[in-house]
């Protein structure tokens, strides 16, 4: 009885013309040629290095995040060349192929589902990728490029899912995107309705608002220019950046964490090979098990005479409408935006600390983790407050409130410094005190040369805001709670805009000095402007109407 | 666990999570109710077999059966091009499916599986379901295949399926004769009735009537983002709360309309009178109250007839069927000045036959207490509910004949009402100026009948 010789089997398959043709190499044998060999001879495997240092590896270091945002792009771009096939982008067909999806078609309400959720996890899990880069410093020379075109990744990611938005043309879509785009309306000198617009011949269909639409308001120009944006344009910039992306992490070295003595390199096949397949492997169940539980969003058909109370922009950029409260759009929707990406991207540059490269160091870099996470907790935080605990007209909401119950109109707003402020024309007197205030606030930090005591600064700046707090209840003109809102808010403001540069980074030379300084004023901003509205029902601190700068 | 465990785990998870989602999507609810269709007529079949006695029928009988009992299970849809519906209605309640049912008629009894009931009528005969569709005259979800969705109670469809006679409204969409036709009855009460209270008079209907409240014509178009903020909570329907666990199988436009009927509409729209939630203090819905007017029925025959006003829904000309205009009856005098009053829909401020002036809400009438700003609200309100419009048959000792058709012409301004609570809201209701509207022969009888029904002033003056 002849046996079966499995191993003479598999060679004579190995070696036969058809699989040499297909496959490079011979006979698997587990080598490190045959590993590298893995590597260097398969183009989608080759983006590897052949050998890795195992401080990659470990996923406490990584926490993947990379890689599972790739996996996301990938299932996103399969489950959206598949929904390709079913949608037509007309206004009087996009949402009954949405319909036809959920009703009809194999599989289509489960495709449908998986491109949304995953196009909101991708939105997640490409920001966690950016926390991690950051908390372990890995975007420090020779990765500064590299972590620019993250940034800009980043950014392409929100935008992506913002065109994604408009397509199935419901309710939700249409209106989600005229919030999204008024804000660009609202662009300085190229939108129209921003400051200096007008000046330099903006209409209301000539801007940078009309470009996006294809018109004066979401229509059927949109919803075309969107879909190739979503479906075409953006993709193939994403797909360059990420060449780009991938290229200069193998040339920058696999891993920015630091060199180790006689330190001895792993294969990648298959070492960080299967790492990816689990980490891709439990993103797609992940995804697949949501889609199946949950049901993507599909409200009314799109109408643009009727609009929903609240109307709210898609989540990701609801922090930026709850900005809208304190700030004008061209702060709230172009500035505030523009300089998160900018200042993003400046980080390398300005971060001159040689220390916390390629670990986690929180005491050697207590500056830069500490603004940086502030930034992304208050970036979530207003994503919070605009999704959770806004409701109809925009009013506050408490999670255990009723929507249907009518909120009372919301008390007449003031400013300070403006025509009608504190005394007529007292912009006249805001403009140089709020410009002493912005400059001392810049340069005082660097110009005290000796390093105050913490305890003792921070002691004192409350004790003067208990001061007023209690001058003003005394006064009648506030209460506990706005006391209590004064002190948190100023002491914060205070502590991370002032005592805390002063401490760590009045050593930095005049230019990275200043740009730092812009950033960390410009977040704690927010955080003042937020309690003058919440708390004291003022509008804007300093208003110049004639050239419509507001702030 | 080690990666090579983690590797077959994963992969067998993510063929399992595969087969999941398919095995969801392969048991769609629809599949169900069409296989039992396909069952209960086989058998049906099979009976007729066994009972026939001509053996070559019997067999083709029973060919028929085996062929229905083996009908693959499909979507089914009616695509009607003219009205722009794809209903697929059909998918569950296959009796209504012609392709499947060649005669449309079969013995069940029970949804969905029964063929339509009306199918014999004429009212079919005029309307084939391959070219009207379902939701044409029933509404609904027609795209969707859930039980929920295609009867349209689930949130964000805005047209639910139409509810017993309300369905009548649907008549109206294309009918303008619908008064006069068979099956259309209920509808054409509801606009009897319509007019008969003097709904006209502050309500127009295609730009026919008053303009003090809302047009009506595209009513059943209401979006329900614009009905009170989607706020049912304070409608009572039989004396109950709507049910909202369908959503909008109760949250819906027709009983939008029907609580304005059966209820107080100041209870369902009280909106802000003593300026708690705004600046200044917004008066209840002016509409008045019809409760011991009309009753359940007949709110329920003009919700029917309101049903069909909708503007939304493009219905090509040629499926319209025009009428005359009703022919008046021919009076003279004081009789016809009583039906120029009705005609123009007088009474739904000052009462039927001017007997009795209605609501308005904070005005000075008689009856009331002097306003005291230190009243309690409770107390306040109620005076405040008191304020009325005229009662007509009062005033009319004061005026000559001229002098009351001039007033009809002109009107009163809103803003010359005499406020009870001089904190309260604006009135709302006002006498809008009829000039033009009202012609001047039947301006001229109308003054003639009011000043007829004047009580006389026995005062000596």
């Amino acid at each position: 009885m002849p046996t079966l010789d499995i191993e003479k089997i598999k060679k004579e398959v190995v070696d036969s013309q058809l699989w040499r043709s297909v496959f490079r190499g011979g006979v698997w044998k587990d080598t490190p040629r045959d590993r590298a060999g893995h590597i260097i001879g398969n183009v989608w495997l080759h983006l590897h290095p052949v050998k890795v240092r195992p401080r990659a590896l470990e996923w406490l270091y990584t926490w993947g995040m990379g890689g599972i945002s790739f996996a996301l792009y990938l299932i996103l771009t399969l489950t959206g060349v598949a929904l390709m096939f079913y949608y037509r982008p007309t206004i009087g067909l996009a949402y009954r192929d949405i319909k036809d999806l959920e009703f009809a078609v194999t599989l289509g309400m489960f495709l449908r589902n998986a491109h949304r959720w995953a196009a909101q996890a991708m939105v997640v899990a490409v920001i966690a990728h950016m926390v991690r880069v950051f908390l372990t410093g890995a975007y420090k020379k020779p990765r500064e490029f590299n972590w620019g075109i993250g940034v800009l990744l980043l950014t392409l990611t929100l935008f992506l899912s913002f065109t994604g938005y408009l397509l199935p043309w419901d309710q939700l879509a249409i209106w989600a995107v005229t919030v999204g785009t008024n804000m660009a309306g609202a662009t300085p000198v190229l939108g129209n309705e921003g400051p200096l617009g007008s000046l330099v011949g903006m209409r209301i269909n000539n801007d940078v608002r009309f470009t996006l639409l294809g018109g004066t308001m979401v229509g059927e120009n949109t919803l075309l220019r969107f879909y190739v944006m979503h479906c075409v344009a953006v993709p193939l910039v994403v797909g360059i950046l990420l060449i780009l992306h991938f290229w200069r992490i193998r040339k920058d070295s696999f891993s920015a964490a630091p060199y180790v003595a006689n330190e001895e390199k792993v294969d990648v096949w298959p070492h960080l090979v299967k790492r990816e397949y689990i980490a891709a492997a439990a993103t797609v169940l992940f995804i697949m098990v949501w889609s199946i539980l949950q049901n993507a969003p599909l409200e009314a058909i799109a109408n643009p005479n009727v609009t929903t109370n609240p109307s709210k922009a898609p989540w990701y950029f609801v922090g930026l409408q709850e900005l809208l409260v304190y700030f004008d759009p061209w702060i709230a929707g172009v500035v505030m935006p523009g300089l998160i990406i900018v200042g993003l991207i400046a980080i390398p540059y300005i971060d001159t600390n040689p220390k916390g490269v390629g670990y986690y160091a929180w005491k050697e870099r207590p500056f830069a983790n500490t603004l940086f996470m502030l930034g992304v907790f208050m970036w979530f935080a207003l994503i919070y407050i605009g999704y959770a605990l806004r409701g109809p007209n925009y009013a506050w909401y408490w999670p255990w409130e009723d929507w249907l119950m009518p909120k009372a109109a919301p008390p007449p707003t003031w400013s300070v410094f403006g025509p009608h402020g504190v005394a007529a024309y007292s912009m006249l007197l805001g403009i140089p005190l709020m410009g002493a205030v912005a400059a001392a606030w810049m340069l005082l930090p660097k110009l005290i040369q000796k390093e105050l005591d913490g305890k003792k600064t921070m002691g004192a700046f409350l004790g003067a805001v208990a001061l007023v707090a209690a001058v003003g209840m005394a006064l009648g003109k506030m209460g506990p709670i706005e006391g209590a809102f004064l002190l948190f808010f100023t002491g914060a403001s205070f502590y991370y805009g002032f005592v805390l540069p002063q401490r760590h980074i009045r050593a930095l030379d005049w230019p990275r000095y200043l740009v730092t300084m812009v950033l960390v004023i410009s977040t704690m901003s927010v955080l003042l402007k937020m309690c003058a509205r919440l708390a004291f029902n003022i509008k804007y601190v300093l208003t110049i109407p004639s050239i419509s700068m507001n702030f | 666990m080690s990666y090579r465990k983690a590797f077959i785990a994963s992969n067998a998870l993510m063929l399992a999570a595969f087969v999941w989602a398919f095995a969801k999507d392969f048991n769609a609810e629809w599949k169900p109710y069409q296989k039992k269709y396909y069952q209960m007529a086989a058998d049906e079949m099979d009976k007729q077999a066994a009972a026939e006695k001509d053996g070559k029928k019997a067999a083709e009988l029973k060919a028929a059966a085996r062929k229905m009992r083996r009908s693959p299970l499909e979507v089914k849809q009616i695509i009607s091009v003219d009205l722009g519906r794809y209903d697929r209605c059909v998918t569950c309640h296959v009796g209504m499916d012609e392709y499947t049912n060649t005669t449309l008629k079969n013995t069940f009894t029970e949804h969905p599986y029964k063929a339509h009931p009306k199918v014999d009528t004429a009212l079919i005969k005029a309307h084939p379901f391959n070219k009207f569709g379902c939701t044409s005259c029933h509404s609904g979800q027609g795209l969707a295949t859930t039980v929920d969705g295609a009867h349209g109670w689930i949130k964000h469809w805005e047209k639910p399926m139409l509810k017993g006679v309300t369905i009548q409204g649907s008549c109206v969409k294309c009918h303008d004769n619908f008064e006069s036709i068979k099956g259309a009855e209920v509808a054409a009460q509801g606009k009897k009735l319509f007019n008969q209270h003097g709904c006209q008079g502050c309500h127009a209907i295609n730009g026919k009537g008053g303009v003090i409240s809302v047009e009506l014509g595209d009513i059943s178009d209401k979006p329900f983002e614009r009905i009170a903020g989607y706020n049912f909570k304070r409608v009572r329907i039989d004396g109950k709360e709507l049910p909202d666990e369908h959503h909008n199988s109760h949250w819906n436009i027709q009983n939008w309309i029907r609580a304005h009927l059966v209820n107080d509409p100041a209870e369902v729209t009280p909106n802000d009178p003593f300026a708690k939630l705004n600046a200044e203090p917004i008066p209840p819905s002016g509409m008045p109250d019809f409760t011991k007017e009309i009753s359940k029925d007949e709110a329920d025959a003009i919700v029917a007839y309101l049903s069909g006003m909708t503007k939304e829904e493009v219905i090509p000309y040629r499926y319209h069927v025009t009428a005359p205009p009703a022919k008046e009856p021919a009076l003279t005098g004081a009789a016809h000045g009583k039906f120029v009053y009705q005609k123009y829909g007088c009474q739904g401020c000052h009462g039927l036959d001017a007997k009795q002036g209605r609501r308005r809400f904070n005005a000075l009438a008689d009856g009331q207490k002097e306003y005291d700003e230190k009243m309690p609200e409770a107390e306040q309100f109620a005076q405040m509910m008191l304020g009325a419009e005229p009662t007509l048959p009062k005033l009319m000792g004061t005026y000559t004949h001229e002098e009351l058709v001039r007033k009809i012409e002109n009107g009163v301004s809103a803003a010359d009402a005499k406020k009870w609570s001089p904190k309260g809201p604006m009135p709302m209701v006002y006498m809008p100026a009829w000039k033009g509207k009202i012609s001047k022969a039947e301006l001229d009888d109308l003054a003639t009948w009011l000043l007829s029904i004047g009580v006389k002033d026995d005062s000596g003056f």
